[in-house]
This record gives C-alpha cells, structure tokens and sequence, in this order.
C-alpha cells in the first residue's frame, strides 16, 4: 500500500470524516483518494479561483484553506505548502457526526504526516 | 529477453495500445521510445510505474533544481545503490525526502512526461526488458494516464494543435508587465515564472530552470498570456537574413543613369573625381 493511501486512510479514522483526497494544486492530479471524493476535482478549481482573486484584490499572505458548506456536508480543502507547488488535502465532513473546527484541527494534524 | 519467454505482442497501432496490451500481460518492460522528444516507458507487472523523455522534468530533475536535495547527496545514493534499483528506497532510508513527498513527486513526473510525449508522434517504439529506474508509486493504468493526458490538453487548447505550439513558442515579458504593482498582485508562483520568461526560454526550458512540471508552467503561462503579461517572442530577422536586395530595384530608371555615367579613373590621377553623381 502507498505511503499516500496510508496517510489518508489514517485520516479518515477520525469521525466525521468520510472522504479525503490528496490533489495538486497547480495541476488537479489526484495523488490519492479514498472514500468519497466525487467533489475533489472542484475544490481545485474553487481554491484556484480563491487563490488568483484574494492575490488580486491585495490579500496579503498565501492561501490556506476553502470551505464550502452544504446543508449537510462541509467541503474543506486546506492547502499544504510544500517546496514547489502546493498540495491540497480535500475532504468530505458530515455536518451531523462532527464540527467544523474539530474536523479541520484533525485534518491538519493528519496533513502533517502525509509527506513525511 | 523477455521477449522470447513471453507471448508476442500484437501489432500495436500507437503507444497507447501497446501500452494497453503490456497492461493484459501483466509485463515488466521498459518502452524505449524514438521521435522528439522521445523517451522511456518503464511499466511493471502490466502498470506504467515512470516515464523519462528531454521533453519535461523528471524525478532527478525536479529533485535537484527545486533544491530538495543536494548534488552530493544525490551522488552518494547512486553511489550507494549502482544497480539503481532501490534509489527510492535509499533516498527515503537516508531521510533525504519524505515517503510521501518522494510519491507525489514520482507520480507527478510519471505524468508530465507522459503529457510531454503526447504533443508529438513518435517515430517508433520498442519493448525491451526492465530498466532500473527510480520511482516510488503503486502503477498507474493506461486509462488513466490516457484520461489524464486529453484531460491536460482539452484545459490548455484553445484551438486543435496549440497546445504542442505552446509549448515550443519562446516567451518574453510583455511591457505591461514592467508597469509597477502589476507584478507584485500574482502569486508567487506567477512571479517566478515571469522573471524566468525572457524570450530565449520555452515552456520546456523554464520548467527544468524552476524544477517544476511542464504542464504546470504551461498552466502559468497561458494565464499569463491571457493576462497580456507575456507574449510570444518573434525575432525581426526571423523571416530571411537582412542583406542587400542582389537584383536592382526596379524603380531605378535607366535613362537617369545613362545620363550621368560612372566616374572613369584617368591614368596618371590618383584622386577620386571631383564630380560624383551620387553626393
């Protein structure tokens, strides 16, 4: 099993958590995926889109997460900086089983070990 | 050979297919292929697991000119490993790149380069046995390399065939450019990317300078280009060599010049003539 698939499979132990992705943020290659992932490829376009408008209207600062909110769902993509083009870490959250804040803490955490 | 200890294969009408009918085998090989760029297939047990061509970045590449690793290192895990069959797993064991890090990196060069051979028809091909290679990812199924592949091409066409000229067109910095506050509003990414843009460099040459992809540089650049930031270079002294017309220009009346001869050195004068039609 790859070190990748690992990683994800790790972060969606956490509750809540029913899909993640592992996606380029430059050129929307799915690296990994694991459970449901059927809104990936448009969180790469979404963050695309938040990054070139926020640098436009003169955020300063680098992207570092979108999230979109369903009436059931988060959609969160978080930006992993990295030493080349950044990576985005997508995940499906079921607003039912969990909260957004504690869902991000442990996607970050999980981020963390994914490229190591 | 592998060849002779394995069923043949059936004629293959392109890469695709043969990579296809590799994948029915479940072969190990490497695909040498001929044409510009060119490159290697290396597939294992029937999965495309890397690809090298001169036409984008490979691992080595985008591990050493993004700064990732040193020279020295690097030097010493092929020393290490002179088979260079277990580079990944040397370059992991010594802490050089996370076992993550060293995936996403193998697997996006597998398909840059599998991009990168897709703006041109090879020459030929041919199926010869496994070369040590370095690479660190599960394989990769044709269909999907296939699918990835239209995929990157339908988002940078604009029109059928731009996307190959694309990626030979020299690039410079448009004067807008140069207009102060301009630049300073792009991502960071999107300021290396101009200040690598300077009318000798294509796609290809600013993505092995920065050691990213080629179809990630393409992606900036056609924003750029759609931003009027860069534009596509166009020598003057492309069309002919500027030298002098060889016939007389029509226009010159002949009359005129018969009229006024050309100056007749005399014997025994050293000096030009005084009078000369043309001052």
């Amino acid at each position: 099993m790859s070190s990748l698939d690992a990683a994800l499979g790790r972060a969606l132990t956490t509750p809540g958590i029913s899909g993640a992705a592992l996606l380029d943020a430059v050129t929307g290659l799915s690296y990994a995926e694991l459970g449901d992932v059927s809104a990936s490829q448009d969180s790469c376009e979404i963050a695309e889109i938040a990054r070139i408008r926020l640098t436009r209207a003169g955020a300063a600062g680098e992207l570092e997460n979108v999230i979109v909110t369903t009436s059931t769902q988060h959609l969160v993509t978080i930006q992993l900086p990295r030493q080349g083009d950044p990576l985005l870490l997508c995940a499906t959250v079921d607003r039912e089983r969990t909260n957004l804040t504690w869902a991000l803490r442990e996607l970050n955490r999980h981020a963390d070990e994914l490229l190591a | 050979m592998t060849e002779g200890t394995k069923e043949p294969l059936p004629d293959s009408r392109n890469v695709p297919a043969l990579l296809v009918a590799l994948q029915t085998q479940q072969r190990s090989c490497t695909v040498v292929v001929t044409g510009t760029p060119g490159g290697a297939i290396h597939v294992r047990d029937g999965l495309v697991v890397a690809m090298e061509t001169p036409g984008a970045p490979g691992v080595e590449g985008l591990l050493l000119r993004s700064g990732r690793i040193g020279e020295e290192a690097w030097s010493a895990v092929r020393a290490a490993d002179t088979t260079h069959e277990h580079l990944a797993a040397e370059l992991v064991h010594r802490g050089l790149v996370g076992a993550g890090e060293l995936e996403v990196i193998s697997l996006s060069a597998l398909f840059d380069a599998a991009f990168a051979l897709s703006l041109a028809v090879p020459d030929s091909w041919e199926v010869t046995d496994p070369v040590p290679t370095l690479y660190r990812n599960a394989g990769v199924t044709p269909e999907r390399l296939l699918g990835e592949v239209s995929r990157r091409v339908n988002l940078l066409a604009g029109e059928p065939g731009s996307v190959a000229a694309l990626a030979r067109t020299r690039l410079r910095t448009a004067s807008t450019a140069r207009i102060p506050g301009i630049v300073g509003r792009l991502p960071a990414r999107h300021q290396d990317v101009l200040a690598t843009t300077d009318g000798r460099r294509t796609a290809r040459d600013i993505a092995f300078t920065l050691g990213r992809g080629l179809f990630s540089v393409m992606i900036d650049l056609r924003l750029l280009l759609d931003r009027g930031l860069v534009r596509p270079h166009t020598p003057s002294t492309e069309q002919r060599p500027s030298t002098a017309p060889r016939i007389a220009p029509p226009a010159a009346a002949p009359s005129a010049l018969d009229s006024t001869s050309l100056p007749r050195r005399l014997p025994g004068r050293h000096s030009a003539p005084a009078h000369r039609p043309h001052d």
